[in-house]
């Protein structure tokens, strides 16, 4: 009997029921979409934050206290500790190794370049093969970790031994131009090279006073084969938090749990850690110009957007629940019928509750696939790539919009039920 | 007549007109809520993106200091690059400081001082990660702060005393490390103390070698800036730091392309909600005017009652919508930016024009139904 009622129910009133569904699935795609694209906002930020450069820095443990002042650097090279190239690799062999963005190694020497003296010569990968072991196509340099560096030109070959950035400033000073030639000599070992300009180069930090060339040169030039200063890193992480900050002043003070937690979530400074480990004589830092502005705004950002998708859930829930409302004050004589031929009160109830679930599960759904469909068009359109779908928001966004069609229902179901049939047939309610 | 159908359709016993209300206001509300934060976010974000630190730097121009000039008036006078940094609009202005470096021997070694405004650079430096903690002001001559690598290579920790010793100028004197900074760059290897103790033990009074700014510009709007100074100081060269002011300018796009897309969805999907409603409201109505059309109501009256009626409801929505949705701004905007969120005026039009749209949308259907009602049928109650 209750089956047929609700079968009844649908088939007369199908246009309401489906104007009904309709609202509900409107409001289910509003669900999805801010809650597929909040998750996995962070990610996409944190991927854009990529911009700011690398957020670590990694430099032999035993350097002794270099003594630089904007960028000229007042320490003899002499006895100074070097880190290997070939030790490169195993910074991304760690286990957050797809974190890894990239990495670009430096070496500096100070040279002189006509009538001006210690300039500083800087080598460094620009984009640069790097087989892995589990990706023989790896390629990563400064192009990658330093995505604010601008080249007016064309970026030196990593293989090739007589192209070179000038900094814009240098360049400014000494009158050079794109394709002019530059011979530098080292100050220390005496080595002199020339080199055509392929670019300038704006950083609007200390490069912009330097000669940037392939490491290579440097290393041949300062008599260093196969040795780099300094490695900048660039690491997908996530915000720091409480945890983060307890292990970073000591670690020996966390609870095996929690060194577990920590080590194995991509707090900047469990990369670091790791970085450590896997490279004997290495000390890395988080750059935390970097690593902490990145997690403030990341933080804000998806703080903004649950408190806009909670605004914006809000407002469709009433609108579900008006809606339903409607529909059922609209049924009043039907229910009074109803109760004259003898149905208890709870039976209707269950009736409108049953009609329901339906509507809110059938507007679910459809809502749920038109979500997920435009969350990837805001991922494309705003970060040119699709947002990573988390499955477990359909059966999420099913049940919300039964839950918001319930609540639309439960109300004004349980005023009507209550009416007299009399006064209902009568048309007086 | 026209205006007793409307106020008695309105305020007769059948009519829902609170629940289409309330859902109008409602939508309002969100609309003017999503609207004001829109408005406001690029300024607002712009402020969070200040925690990447100095995005502008003010120093002498090349040249200067080389012209012939003896090393003890290294740098520029600091009145002039005070002055400089006061052009900034103050409402724009996050944190300055000057700086200036020497080398000065500690108990264990060489060591980069640098001298700052240290109010100043805590707002330049909001990353830095401290131990112990921050000198409050700018004139403190007895406390010192010291990076990570350097306390870790001298052995000092936050509590223990230092000498700070200048050779050439004969200057000492005994500092207390007050706070160990971890920043991961090359301020870990340098020791920071008061800008006025720094030209003393250096014999540089009154100099510095530049300034840092903390500036809520990006992009193209901290070029101009610099632009500008430059030409109103010709003494100075200003220039943004291109890693901050750039990548601040990729990331506000981003983050306004994300928020103009989430923001159109909601109200697209807003806008729905409230047609259902007014819909199901108009749609209920069909029999009154059933019987309208039976006592001789033309097509034309009668589309024009369900439109002012409409048009009636929506603006007292709106009005309601825009005073909750004033408050929720409000309550976003503490919510996430701790701040309070500008009242526009252009809200005002904007949110009332969406409104209107999606209610004589949702009315245009239901009234072409209506026009087409068969007095009889609906008299004899189908």
């Amino acid at each position: 009997m209750f089956f047929h009622m609700l079968r009844q129910s649908f088939l007369e009133g199908r246009k309401r029921k489906i104007l009904a569904a309709v609202t509900v699935a409107l409001a289910a795609t509003l669900i999805t979409t801010l809650f597929t694209i909040s998750l996995d906002v962070g990610d996409k930020m944190a991927r854009e934050m990529k911009s700011y450069g690398s957020n670590i820095r990694v430099v032999p443990k035993s350097e002794a206290v270099p003594l630089r002042i904007g960028g000229v650097d007042y320490n003899p090279l002499k006895g100074r500790d070097y880190l290997d190239e070939a030790d490169l690799p195993k910074m991304k062999d760690i286990f957050w190794r797809n974190n890894i963005v990239g990495l670009a190694p430096t070496l500096r020497t100070p040279v002189r370049l006509g009538e001006e003296k210690a300039v500083s010569l800087i080598g460094t990968y620009f984009d640069k093969p790097m087989p892995l072991p589990d990706d023989p196509d790896y390629r990563t340099g400064v192009r990658q970790t330093s995505g604010f560096w601008s080249v007016d030109g064309a970026w030196p070959q990593d293989d090739a031994s007589d192209q070179a950035l000038v900094g814009v400033t240098l360049a400014g000073r000494l009158g050079l131009t794109k394709g002019a030639t530059v011979s530098v000599v080292d100050e220390a070992t005496g080595t002199s090279r020339s080199f055509t300009v392929s670019g300038l180069l704006t950083t609007g930090g200390v490069e912009d006073d330097a000669v940037v060339v392939p490491l290579a040169v440097v290393q041949e030039m300062a008599g260093l084969a196969g040795k780099v200063a300094e490695v900048e890193i660039s690491a997908l992480t996530i915000p720091e938090n409480e945890l983060s900050t307890k292990a970073r002043r000591d670690t020996e003070k966390l609870s095996t749990a929690e060194y577990d937690t920590w080590y194995c979530t991509a707090y900047v400074s469990s990369i670091a850690h790791q970085i450590e480990e896997a490279v004997v004589n290495a000390s890395a830092r988080p750059i935390w110009q970097v690593a902490a502005g990145e997690g403030a705004v990341i933080g804000k950002i998806q703080a903004l957007l649950l408190v806009v998708g909670l605004a914006a859930f809000v407002s469709a829930a009433m609108g579900v629940s008006s809606m339903m409302n409607t529909t059922i004050t609209e049924r009043a004589r039907e229910i009074g019928l109803m109760k004259a031929l003898g149905a208890a009160g709870g039976e209707i109830y269950l009736l409108f509750l049953g009609e329901a679930v339906i509507v809110g599960g059938i507007g679910g759904l459809v809502g749920w696939g038109l979500g997920l469909g435009l969350a990837q068009g805001v991922g494309l359109m705003v970060f040119g790539s699709t947002v990573t779908i988390a499955w477990v928001s359909g059966p999420l966004v099913v049940l919300v919009s039964i839950a918001m069609a319930l609540a639309g229902s439960a109300l004004p179901a349980r005023a009507i039920t209550a009416l007299m049939p009399v006064e209902v047939l009568h048309g007086r309610r | 007549m026209t205006l007793r159908l409307l106020v008695k359709s309105l305020l007769g016993p059948t009519s829902k007109i609170g629940v289409a209300l309330a859902s109008l206001a409602v939508g309002a509300a969100v609309v003017s809520a999503l609207t004001s934060l829109y408005l406001d976010i690029s300024i607002k974000m712009s402020e969070e993106l200040r925690a990447f630190g100095a995005n502008f730097m003010v120093a002498p121009l090349a040249g200067e200091a080389e012209a012939g000039a003896p090393p003890t008036v290294r740098g520029m006078a600091t009145e002039r690059l005070e002055a400089a940094i006061a052009s900034v609009p103050a409402d724009r202005l996050v944190g300055a400081s000057p700086y200036l470096y020497g080398l000065v021997r500690l108990d264990l070694g060489n060591a980069v001082m640098v001298g700052v405004d240290f109010p100043g650079l805590r707002r330049l430096s909001p990353y830095w990660q401290v131990e112990g903690s921050w000198i409050g002001v700018a004139f403190d001559d007895r406390n010192a702060m010291i990076g990570r690598r350097l306390a870790e290579s001298m052995a000092l920790k936050v509590g223990d005393g230092v000498t700070l010793l200048n050779r050439a100028e004969g200057q000492q004197t005994r500092v207390t490390i007050k706070g160990i900074i971890d920043a991961g760059d090359q301020e870990d290897d340098q020791i920071f103390v008061a800008l006025p103790l720094a030209q003393r033990l250096l014999g540089l009074a009154g100099r510095a070698d530049f300034a840092m700014l903390s500036v809520v510009a990006q992009g193209p709007e901290a070029d101009a800036l610099a632009a500008t100074m430059t030409r109103e100081f010709p003494d100075v060269s200003a220039r943004p730091i291109r890693k901050i002011s750039q990548s601040d300018g990729q990331i506000l796009g981003k983050i306004d392309g994300l928020m103009a897309l989430v923001a159109a969805t909601i109200l697209v999907i807003t806008t729905l909600c409230v047609n259902a409603t007014l819909t199901a409201m108009v749609a209920r109505r069909t029999p009154e005017i059933g019987l309208q059309k039976a006592l001789g109501a033309d097509n034309r009256a009668i589309v024009a009652q369900v439109l002012a009626e409409t048009t009636l409801i929506c603006l007292v929505g709106v009005v309601l919508g825009l005073v909750i949705g004033y408050g929720l701004a409000q309550v976003l905007g503490q919510a996430v930016f701790n701040a309070w969120v500008t009242f526009r005026p252009v809200v005002i039009p904007l949110t009332l024009g969406v409104s209107l749209v999606a209610a004589l949308i949702a009315a245009v259907l239901p009234v072409r139904g209506a026009v087409r009602v068969a007095p009889a049928r609906v008299l004899r109650g189908e």
